[in-house]
């Protein structure tokens, strides 16, 4: 018995999109449901549809592959796609995460489909794979990305004035407002440029170039003043690490 | 400054040299039986000291006559008066210590200068600073050659390391891989399309070979690479990508350095057209100006949302590298200046008006 897969295609080239669809032909058990050509759109057709399998491109506008993967915190069913990005393939590689490069064979196409299809009976081992992946990401972070029911909010890394814990998700404090995403603040702590963004509390990240000023607190605690005027806890570890780098 | 002076070193080991020189000297004047060993030394010692520094003056002497651009009668008359004027002068200083010496108590002088030892010091004042300029002569040919294989290295590496980076730039990975999956998909739903993209492909990386082996081309022949690679990215971006030419005649025929057009025409599809959802229009104006070729790129862009590249992250290194090959070609002459509007991103090049043969 053979369940139908339902596809979705994510390329910002139309003849890319175009010649999966025509490797596909051949495969009469996976069903396209949907096309998108860029990460914008790609993230809400995941989080609406929930297909069983994306192919998806790793340089698109808006959004990147990754960066899709981590809003919708999706880790299977995906094929990546890319032309050339030497960053990209050596994370692959290193996480075990199969990738097409264009050009792609029929064969080697066929071949990615199978592989895909066994991942599929073993999900766990591949959502580590995939989550490792998104949680390496290579680079420092330079925007968070939050979903909010239809939409979608970048919020740019150096516009952070402070991140704090609340349980299973950060409340990220930017312009006034507040974000809540569901992740852990050690996690956000190792994506973060360790030179801008430091932990000074269990349950606070501060944006050294939002520090106003840091003040007594009580007997022998200190507090940090932000630009905004937010008064945010420091520990004394955390006053050990923002000492040494002002 | 001659150059022993900069090393502390050398300079001791040659003064010690001289001192040697002058105890010789003193050897010889008690062997001659004209002064005992302690008048000859305090008479030999400063002056041949002396006659060390002098004959480093030598240096200045080669130094004024370029050795390309020697003529015999030239050398024989420069080197033989400065041999003659500093044998004279060494002998004048000679006699005068010597008289100095009188004043100090010794009858006439440290030692007895007989019209003998006066030619004596005259002749080995001035064959010896003949020498000097001999010698001199020796070492700034080997410091010439020694400068020259030198630089001859060092263009050499900066030689291979711009053709290295003119094969990465021509080479661009993500346009040739993404133009062959294009390629690959034409050829089953349009086959003439396919072809046509494969030869606007090869004709493209033709064009681009041979441009870049040039110093400078026609602008002419830069806008024909660029229609060439719009041709192809067409096929790939579609409706997405269109672009607006306007070249004054005069700037057609304007000598440019190859490459600086078309990698501006990928950045701006790359960080701006692509980002953009119904994409938009490159606009690329060449006017000339009095003495002046001014070329300008702009092209929409997609609001900044922290995406590294719409930092002009990667738009940086290209446009630095632009920057760089201009500086060398032209240093102060030509200006390449850029600019992120709220809406737009524009580029502006400024290059003397070089008109050659088209």
């Amino acid at each position: 018995m053979t369940a139908t897969l339902r596809a979705l295609i994510v390329d910002d080239e139309e003849l890319a999109r175009r010649l999966v669809r025509e490797y596909l032909r051949s495969h009469p058990d996976i069903e396209v449901i949907g096309e998108c050509d860029n990460g914008l759109e790609a993230a809400k057709a995941i989080g609406a549809q929930n297909p069983d399998l994306v192919f998806l491109d790793i340089q698109m506008p808006k959004l990147t592959g990754l960066e899709v993967l981590e809003l919708t915190g999706r880790r299977s069913g995906v094929i990546f796609t890319t032309a050339y990005d030497q960053y990209a393939l050596k994370a692959f590689d290193h996480h075990a995460v199969d990738y097409l490069l264009k050009p792609f064979s029929q064969e080697r196409f066929d071949e990615a489909l199978a592989q895909a299809r066994k991942l599929a009976a073993a999900p766990a081992a591949a959502a580590a794979a995939l989550d490792s992946l998104v949680a390496d990401g290579g680079e420092k972070l330079e925007r968070i990305l939050i979903r909010d029911r239809e939409q979608v909010h970048v919020i740019p890394v150096d516009k952070i004035d402070c991140i704090e814990a609340q349980d299973d998700y950060v409340g990220i404090h930017t312009e006034g407002r507040t974000f809540l995403k569901r992740q852990k603040i050690s996690e956000l702590e190792a994506k973060l440029d360790a030179r801008t963004f430091v932990r000074v509390h269990r349950s606070f990240i501060v944006n050294i170039a939002q520090l106003q000023a840091i003040e007594q607190h009580g007997k022998d605690g200190h507090a940090a003043r932000l630009r905004s005027g937010k008064r945010i806890p420091i520990s004394r570890a955390g006053y050990e690490r923002v000492r040494t780098m002002i | 400054m001659h150059p022993l002076f900069a090393d502390v070193r050398k300079l001791l080991w040659t003064m010690a040299a001289w001192l040697l020189a002058g105890l010789f000297v003193a050897g010889l004047l008690v062997t001659a039986g004209m002064a005992g060993w302690g008048r000859a030394l305090v008479f030999a010692l400063p002056v041949v000291l002396v006659f060390g520094f002098l004959a480093l003056s030598a240096y200045f002497v080669c130094r004024s006559l370029p050795m390309a651009r020697r003529r015999w009668p030239t050398v024989i008359a420069v080197f033989g008066g400065a041999s003659l004027v500093s044998g004279f002068a060494w002998l004048l200083l000679c006699q005068a210590w010597n008289l100095a010496g009188a004043s100090l108590g010794e009858e006439r002088g440290f030692i007895d200068m007989t019209p003998g030892a006066t030619a004596v010091f005259f002749s080995a004042g001035a064959g010896l600073y003949l020498l000097s300029l001999f010698a001199h002569d020796v070492l700034i040919a080997f410091e010439t050659v020694r400068e020259a294989a030198e630089r001859e290295a060092e263009s050499r590496v900066l030689a291979r390391d711009a053709e290295l980076q003119m094969l990465r730039t021509q080479i661009n990975p993500h346009f040739l891989f993404n133009s062959l999956n294009s390629i690959s998909a034409l050829t089953s739903i349009d086959a003439k399309g396919a072809r046509d993209m494969t030869i606007s492909l090869a004709q493209f990386f033709r064009q681009t070979l041979s441009l870049s082996e040039q110093e400078k081309i026609p602008l002419a022949d830069e806008i024909a690479l660029c229609e060439s690679f719009l041709a192809i990215e067409k096929t790939r971006f579609g409706r997405k990508l269109g672009h607006a030419f306007e070249i004054d005649d005069a700037a057609r025929g304007c000598r440019i350095p190859p490459m600086i057009l078309q990698p501006l025409l990928e950045n701006a599809i790359k960080h701006g057209l692509r980002h953009l959802d119904d994409g938009g229009v490159i606009a690329v104006r060449a006017t000339v100006g009095g003495d002046w070729l001014h070329i300008a790129v702009a092209n929409p862009t997609a609001p900044d949302d922290g995406r590294p590249a719409a930092r002009a992250e990667g738009n940086g290194i290209g446009l630095r590298n632009i920057r760089q090959r201009l500086a060398v070609l032209y240093g102060e002459r030509a200006r390449i200046g850029w600019e992120r509007g709220a809406e737009a991103f524009t580029v502006e090049i400024a290059l003397p008006a070089e008109r050659g043969p088209a």
